[in-house]
């Protein structure tokens, strides 16, 4: 694909994409035909309650699972056709995840945990460059029990990052976060999406985190019923919840 | 239990084992014991038997004392025999012509009882007539006391508890079958081979057959006032001892093995329960938030480790005891014993059941506190990362170890992220190890003593008997004969040695000074030669008569002549049997030049040649009374070890059990443990195939702490129990071959690497998008 197409196409791109678990009358209808485009660089929030189908359609784009009909194309790659071993590969290059629960290995300094993605991705010189982006330089050396939810949490964006994905997801990556580390984190992440042109995308049932925005996707029963751009993002520091 | 029911059938599996062990081997060891008292009392075998001096007077003492019940007196001998074309030792034991003796009777197994219509007839004892293939009807040949050949005629097969383990002494336990047979012959044919007038044996019998030490010493002392050349307990007598040594190492096992089993069950309970109580921590906290008090929460987990303790003990019991009387049967078929006295005990039955269930119930208390004292705050809590990382201890001794790549590091971490567990997994390796040792140390220590004994000290091939002493003639016709490398003369008459008040029942052993059949390995390591003067003694000795090197004894044979005081000028390491050793030259001078050149010949063939046909041809040489093959006493004891290979298979398998029951409950709580962060790696684009590896390497550094201290453990636990089975008969001090360490330790990672195979493949299913979705809600 040339820098061309990569200009044109957009990064991300479902079509009919449908998930559903179980079978027959126990059949469950996770994502019901959800068609979307996203394109590089933006600064995505995708809002809905719980059970809306959110989280599930971020493992889809992820490449955690594939979906049970429809196309996804995610940076030209169609992740319905991989297999397996193929969408770990996809993931390992193209995607960086952030949970909410931070999900740092405890044996592991801040730093190694990332640097255990950095050599996993042959990007282990990115190592301390994350670290610093994050803020965390002085405090990397520390295990995770000895940081602060806020700080797991930047050393868990710093991870994401080690990959140098093509696409940043975070599932409700402030949900354990109280508002002012919530707010550090969300203006870590808003800062690497716009010096950096990192495409990110967000998943939260928290409606105040779409106002930083650029465009914000609204799910509910497995369907986005809106999508809406938000041409006047407000600073981080403005968000109050 | 539904969930991790792959973990609680691997613990109820090792207790069972443990259980059924016990139940099995300690109910076998029980039947064996009642199969032993039962023949013993049928055939009323003889509390005390004193050969030599005043037989008459022995005995008639002997029926006015208290706790006798029956004496008999009876000709024993040792003569040559033959039956077909071999030639082999034998005894002849007298017995009365019109019925059984009042002691030492024996068991008609075919045939019948000696009769005084056929004063040739004679009973041959189990083991000849079925290594000879002898039945009634067929000839046997022997020698009387002046070589004379008598033919003789079978009529029956016996079995007698003096020979249920057929050794001719204390000093030779193992024979081979080809090499040794005992005839029961009717008294006055008994007396005209041996060449007496009267009986040479009193054999005792006391009240109930229970032994009474305060009557064995008051007719020993009465014997040997009579001039008896030897007397012998029940506890001394060369089969039963060996017996015994064999019933008490089961007994020993009996409660070992089972212990190891009932421990390693215990620790991967803990492991177990530990890793469940801490997953349901929220809902633990919820249920004490709700009401639930902890006595009844004590009791929930508690009841976890008490339902897989019963159904193991329960299962375990039952089976045991059904086990243990067909391996009591196979037992004393083995042996030949004619009564397999088996019972069911409800008492093992109880004890097994109890010992599940106090398993279960140590393994699940410490958990089960622990749930108990979760406080109904911690049902509020999120996850956090609650225990604190660390630098690895191998990071701190080896620094650069800390330049390995992040996900090394990582798997050196978690050796010590959950301590205990580590430590369960290392001591199901301890244990396992501990089994398997003791059982293979058996087997090398025996196989390599016998090695020493016929490679290393006796270097002969074979040893001719000559009843009548062999000449110079005689020795020259053995060494003409073709085939033969070397022929040296030696003797050997039984002793009696005497010192400080003790007195010890021996052979002695003359060889020429410079004989190239024998090396005298000394206790404390090395070699030495025969003295010029004085005797070699096996180490035994020191303690049977309280002497060290250097001091006198008094040496008694008066087959030979021999009455004299003579130095122990050293103490040998001899596996089998505590012989004396001394010149032919100090021999013959001692009786006064009556020996001539001894009594037998020791051959060592050429390379190479048949050893069948050697047999042949110098058993057919003039003079030669009997015959024996070194190598056929070798496969003897080999033939006795198959049994040992079949139980040392049985705990290699039962100890890869154990390691595998403990490695995959370790693993298995490890991977469970570990879900969401092996989630995150794998979400992150870890390879299923890397992360396997990582933690394939973290089990195996596990089970390889374990290994070393296992092999201590298995070596000192063997040895311990080799020990037990020393005494003057053998010396079965623990010899491991180094290969059986290697092999040991690599069958431990084998069963390490084959017990992580569930969790992998578990790992490979993990949902990683069920996983995060639980995380999200």
């Amino acid at each position: 694909m040339t820098e061309d197409e990569h200009t044109t196409e957009p990064l991300i791109k479902l079509r009919g994409v449908v998930k559903t678990y179980g079978e027959d009358a126990a059949e469950v209808r996770a994502v019901g035909g959800v068609d979307l485009e996203i394109k590089a660089g933006g600064f995505v929030v995708m809002l809905g309650p719980s059970g809306s189908g959110k989280t599930t359609l971020l493992n889809l784009i992820a490449g955690i699972e594939p979906p049970s009909a429809g196309e996804i194309r995610v940076d030209g790659v169609d992740l319905a056709e991989l297999d397996e071993k193929e969408r770990t590969r996809f993931r390992r290059e193209s995607v960086g995840l952030i949970f909410q629960f931070f999900n740092l290995i405890p044996t592991l300094t801040g730093s190694e945990n990332v640097e255990l993605i950095a050599e996993l991705t042959g990007n282990g010189n990115r190592t301390r460059e994350m670290v610093r982006r994050v803020g965390l330089a002085e405090r990397a050396d520390h295990f995770p029990s000895q940081l602060s939810g806020g700080e797991q949490q930047r050393i868990a964006v710093a991870r994401a990052l080690a990959g140098a994905p093509r696409l940043l997801l975070g599932d409700e990556p402030t949900g354990a976060l109280d508002l002012e580390t919530g707010r550090t984190v969300l203006r870590l992440l808003r800062d690497v999406s716009t010096e950096l042109g990192q495409t990110v995308l967000l998943v939260t049932h928290n409606a105040v985190i779409a106002r930083i925005a650029d465009r914000v996707l609204r799910m509910r029963d497995g369907m986005i019923v809106s999508d809406e751009a938000n041409p006047d993002p407000l600073p981080v520091e403005d968000l109050e919840w | 239990m539904r969930r991790q029911r792959g973990q609680f059938v691997a613990i109820g599996v090792t207790i069972f084992l443990g259980v059924v062990l016990f139940g099995a081997s300690y109910d076998a060891y029980r039947n064996l014991e009642s199969s032993y008292k039962e023949a013993f009392a049928e055939l009323r075998f003889a509390n005390l038997t004193i050969t030599g001096g005043d037989t008459k007077s022995i005995a008639g003492t002997a029926r006015r004392a208290g706790g006798v019940d029956h004496v008999s007196t009876r000709i024993q001998a040792d003569l040559p025999l033959q039956a077909g074309r071999t030639k082999l030792l034998g005894r002849i034991v007298g017995m009365p012509a019109n019925a059984q003796p009042s002691v030492n009777r024996v068991s008609i197994e075919a045939g019948d009882y000696v009769s005084p219509n056929q004063p040739r007839g004679v009973l041959i004892e189990q083991h000849m007539a079925a290594t000879f293939g002898i039945t009634p009807g067929d000839a046997v040949t022997t020698l009387d006391a002046s070589g004379v050949p008598h033919r003789l005629r079978s009529i029956g097969t016996a079995a007698s508890a003096e020979y249920f383990w057929p050794a001719p002494s204390r000093q030779q336990i193992f024979v081979s079958p080809d090499d040794f047979g005992v005839l029961f012959v009717p008294e006055p044919l008994a007396g005209k081979l041996a060449g007496l007038d009267g009986p040479n044996q009193v054999v005792i019998h006391y009240s109930g057959g229970h032994d009474n030490s305060v009557l064995t010493r008051r007719l020993t002392r009465i014997a040997n006032r009579d001039g008896a050349a030897d007397v012998m307990t029940q506890a001394q007598q060369p089969s039963n001892s060996a017996l015994q040594e064999d019933v008490s190492g089961f007994g020993e096992l009996a409660v070992l093995f089972p212990l190891l089993f009932l421990t390693a069950a215990a620790l991967a309970t803990t492991v177990l329960m530990r890793r469940l109580v801490t997953a349901q921590r929220s809902t633990i906290g919820m249920l004490r938030a709700e009401g639930f008090s902890r006595g009844q929460l004590l009791r929930h987990y508690l009841s976890f480790g008490l339902i897989v303790g019963a159904v193991g003990g329960i299962l375990g019991s039952v089976s045991g005891v059904l086990i243990a009387g067909p391996m009591t049967d196979a037992y004393t078929r083995e042996l030949s014993i004619p009564i397999s006295a088996t019972a069911i005990r409800p008492a093992t039955i109880i004890v097994g059941v109890a010992f599940g269930l106090i398993t279960g119930a140590i393994a699940a208390a410490l958990p089960a506190l622990s749930a108990s004292r979760v406080a109904p705050a911690e049902a509020m809590r999120s996850y956090s990362p609650t225990k604190g990382g660390s630098i690895s201890l191998l990071e701190r001794i080896a620094p650069p170890l800390r330049r390995l790549p992040a996900r090394w590091r990582m798997t050196l971490r978690s050796l010590g992220r959950n301590r205990r567990r580590a430590f369960s997994t290392a001591s199901g390796v301890v244990l396992a190890l501990v089994l398997i040792l003791v059982s293979w140390g058996m087997v090398d220590t025996v196989q390599i003593l016998v090695e020493r004994q016929f490679g290393q000290i006796d270097r002969q091939d074979a040893e001719l008997t000559y009843q009548d002493g062999v000449s110079a003639g005689e020795l020259e016709a053995v060494r003409r004969t073709a085939g033969v490398d070397l022929v040296e003369p030696a003797l050997n008459a039984s002793v009696e040695l005497a010192a400080n008040g003790e007195r010890y029942q021996t052979d002695l052993v003359a060889l020429r000074r410079d004989t190239q059949m024998h090396e005298f390995l000394l206790e404390g390591g090395g070699s030495t030669t025969l003295p010029k003067h004085g005797l070699l003694a096996g180490e035994a000795l020191r303690g049977k008569l309280g002497i060290k090197a250097g001091e006198s004894i008094r040496a008694d044979a008066p087959a030979l002549g021999i009455d004299e005081r003579s130095a122990v000028e050293g103490f040998l390491a001899e596996p089998l049997g505590t012989l004396v050793y001394t010149t032919l030259a100090s021999a013959t001078r001692a009786s006064s030049g009556s020996i001539g050149d001894g009594n037998s010949a020791l051959v060592r063939f050429e390379p190479g040649v048949n050893r069948d046909q050697m047999r042949r041809r110098l058993s057919r040489l003039p003079g030669v009374s009997a015959y024996q093959d070194s190598v056929a006493i070798q496969s003897a004891v080999d033939q006795y070890l198959g049994l040992f290979y079949v139980f040392v298979g049985m705990m290699l398998l039962f100890g890869g059990m154990m390691a595998f029951a403990l490695i995959f409950n370790s693993m298995t709580s490890s991977i469970s443990e570990r879900r969401i962060e092996l989630a995150t790696l794998r979400a992150s684009g870890a390879p299923h195939g890397m992360l396997a590896r990582l933690v394939t390497a973290e089990n195996l550094i596990t089970v390889l702490i374990g290994i070393a201290p296992g092999l201590i453990a298995g070596y000192a636990v063997a040895a311990l129990f080799m020990a037990s089975f020393s005494n003057d008969q053998f010396s079965f001090d623990l010899e491991m071959r180094l290969s059986t360490l290697v092999l040991s330790a690599i069958a431990i990672v084998i069963v390490a690497l084959i017990s992580q195979i569930p969790a992998l493949r578990a790992m490979r299913r993990i949902n990683l998008a069920e996983i995060i979705r639980e995380r999200a809600s």
